[in-house]
């Protein structure tokens, strides 16, 4: 496949990437959430497919079958089980109105596109838009993270940003070391393991939501 | 002044689409029983709702003004004269100066407007509802419409219907830069709210808590009611074609036989059918929206839009 093709795949899988992320910060039901995480993983693994074909790097074709595995498959079922374990609240409770937050999420989008485009010679390096939508990405993540109550979407934020810094990595480096792709999975397993576990405990303990824990008793 | 489109082709195509108007409505319908697991109604039950209604006499409120009585004919005409903007068989920039995509949005928010102004001049409670609420959607609806043909208008640096559908080509899918997924996905959004259906109305019912667009038409009768019931089927198709024209591609502008023009049909055809598709199955999986919640549903669409423009400017 040509240089052309190439950018321009990444640029569309970059667009339908963003408009994941869009649903994910719109989703008033959690479960709709997760599945738009799930589809955005499943993008990433494209991504990683694409990129592996372009420039011949078999460790790309491994991090895009793990990256379908682990992050498109086996992490959404785990929320859901949550979901289901915890048996109450499907829906995600904001901090600030969803309509505020995807003016945010815009307003963030806008910038990084525009914030890239000043980096000049470092962008030219880059395939595409992938930058800008890595950036655009892994802010917007942290923006769910910051607006949402419940542990659970909160998790889905990290997963949303954790997705974003892949893409960029995958698309600056043209595939990194194996070794070092195969840590970043094994973290995003483990943090969903623990969050997962405490999110669970705390709320068998204390039949409360994270949000309530804002005072320290002696 | 040369062009693809001569005036009879124009004519030809504004004909062809009040005529099928209401055969989409009736597809739509049909499907959304089948996938209910119903028989559903015929295919053709709209027309002979139409020809019902047309047979019938006129009942006008005693509080309804003379201008009560013009309203129907003047929706159906803006309805139309917006069909005739929109490419249907070929591509191409028209022979004659025939309005834009500005043009054809214009025409589409005047039939509203003097829909909701019919509703407030009989001075019915449910007429005067269903306007304040249609016009609490619409400027939600209106400016993210514009933003996803401004974003397409870009690229090709025109904003003639003909023109931009000419230039996406007969390429599919592959064609797409960045910005068109993301303005498809914003028409997505918005085609249900533009077409009057599930989520944001329901245009199956008459429960004054859930209608939006039926609340306005219920003081005109007979004639009337026909009259304004073939602008919606009317306005239905319009709106389909326009997402035709702006994402998909229409029969090549350089053929000039009857076999182009028939295949142009052929593919006009299914292009809105797989839309009615698309309309049909939103419908039988969602349920109406709370009227609060409806900005909300919108704001994924107005978002997905102007990031489609940033990709398209940045």
């Amino acid at each position: 496949m040509s240089a052309e093709t190439i950018q321009t795949i990444i640029d569309d899988l970059g667009a339908l990437l963003l408009f994941t992320m869009i649903l994910i910060v719109a989703a008033s039901q959690i479960s709709r959430a997760i599945y738009a995480v799930a589809a955005q993983s499943l993008f990433i693994a494209i991504a990683g497919a694409v990129l592996a074909t372009a420039t011949g790097n078999v460790d790309l074709w491994v991090i895009a079958g793990v990256t379908l595995a682990v992050k498109a498959t086996l992490l959404p079922w785990v929320l859901h089980w949550v979901v289901r374990r915890m048996n109450v609240r499907r829906e995600v409770e904001p901090v600030i109105p969803i309509a505020a937050t995807l003016v945010l999420a815009v307003a963030v989008v806008v910038m990084s596109f525009h914030l890239s485009a000043s980096l000049g010679s470092v962008r030219q390096a880059i395939t595409g838009n992938a930058l800008p939508v890595g950036i655009a990405l892994t802010l917007t993540g942290v923006l769910v993270m910051a607006t949402r109550k419940t542990a659970l979407s909160q998790m889905v934020g990290l997963f949303a940003s954790e997705n974003g810094i892949f893409f960029t990595a995958m698309a600056v480096t043209q595939g990194m070391p194996l070794i070092i792709e195969i840590g970043v999975i094994l973290d995003v397993i483990l943090a969903a393991l623990v969050m997962t576990i405490m999110v669970l405990r705390v709320r068998s303990t204390v039949d409360a939501d994270i949000a309530e824990l804002d005072r320290l008793r002696g | 002044m040369t062009g693809d489109r001569p005036l009879g082709l124009v004519l030809l195509e504004m004909i062809l689409l009040v005529l099928l108007g209401p055969l989409v409505t009736g597809a739509i319908q049909k499907l959304k029983a089948r996938l209910q697991c119903r028989q559903g109604a015929d295919v053709l039950q709209p027309y002979r709702d139409l020809a019902k209604l047309l047979r019938k006499g006129t009942v006008q409120a005693d509080t309804a003004s003379g201008f009560f009585r013009s309203i129907p004919v003047l929706v159906l005409a803006a309805t139309v004269a917006a069909g005739a903007l929109v490419p249907v068989l070929r591509a191409g920039p028209s022979a004659f100066p025939l309005g834009d995509a500005l043009m054809l949005l214009g025409l589409l928010a005047l039939a509203r407007f003097l829909t909701a102004v019919g509703a407030l001049d009989a001075g019915g409670a449910f007429g005067g509802m269903g306007a304040s609420r249609e016009m609490t959607i619409a400027p939600l609806v209106e400016p993210v419409l514009m933003m996803v043909v401004f974003s397409t208008a870009l690229a090709a640096g025109t904003t003639e219907l003909g023109a931009l559908a000419a230039h996406r080509g007969t390429s599919w899918i592959f064609a797409w830069s960045a910005a068109d997924f993301l303005g498809f996905a914003a028409m997505l959004v918005l085609l249900p709210a533009e077409t009057g259906r599930i989520p944001v109305d329901n245009p199956d019912t008459h429960l004054e808590l859930t209608m939006l667009h039926e609340g306005m038409l219920l003081e005109h009768s007979g004639p009337g009611l026909g009259c304004m019931l073939l602008a919606s089927h009317t306005r239905q198709i319009v709106t389909l074609g326009l997402v035709a024209a702006l994402f998909f591609p229409v029969g090549p502008a350089d053929g000039i036989g009857a076999a182009d023009l028939l295949l142009g049909a052929g593919a006009f055809a299914a292009k809105i059918l797989v839309l009615a598709t698309y309309l049909a199955l939103v419908e039988s999986s969602y349920a109406k929206l709370r009227l609060f919640r409806v900005p909300q549903y919108l704001g994924i669409g107005f978002v997905c839009a102007l990031t489609a423009l940033a990709l398209r400017i940045l």
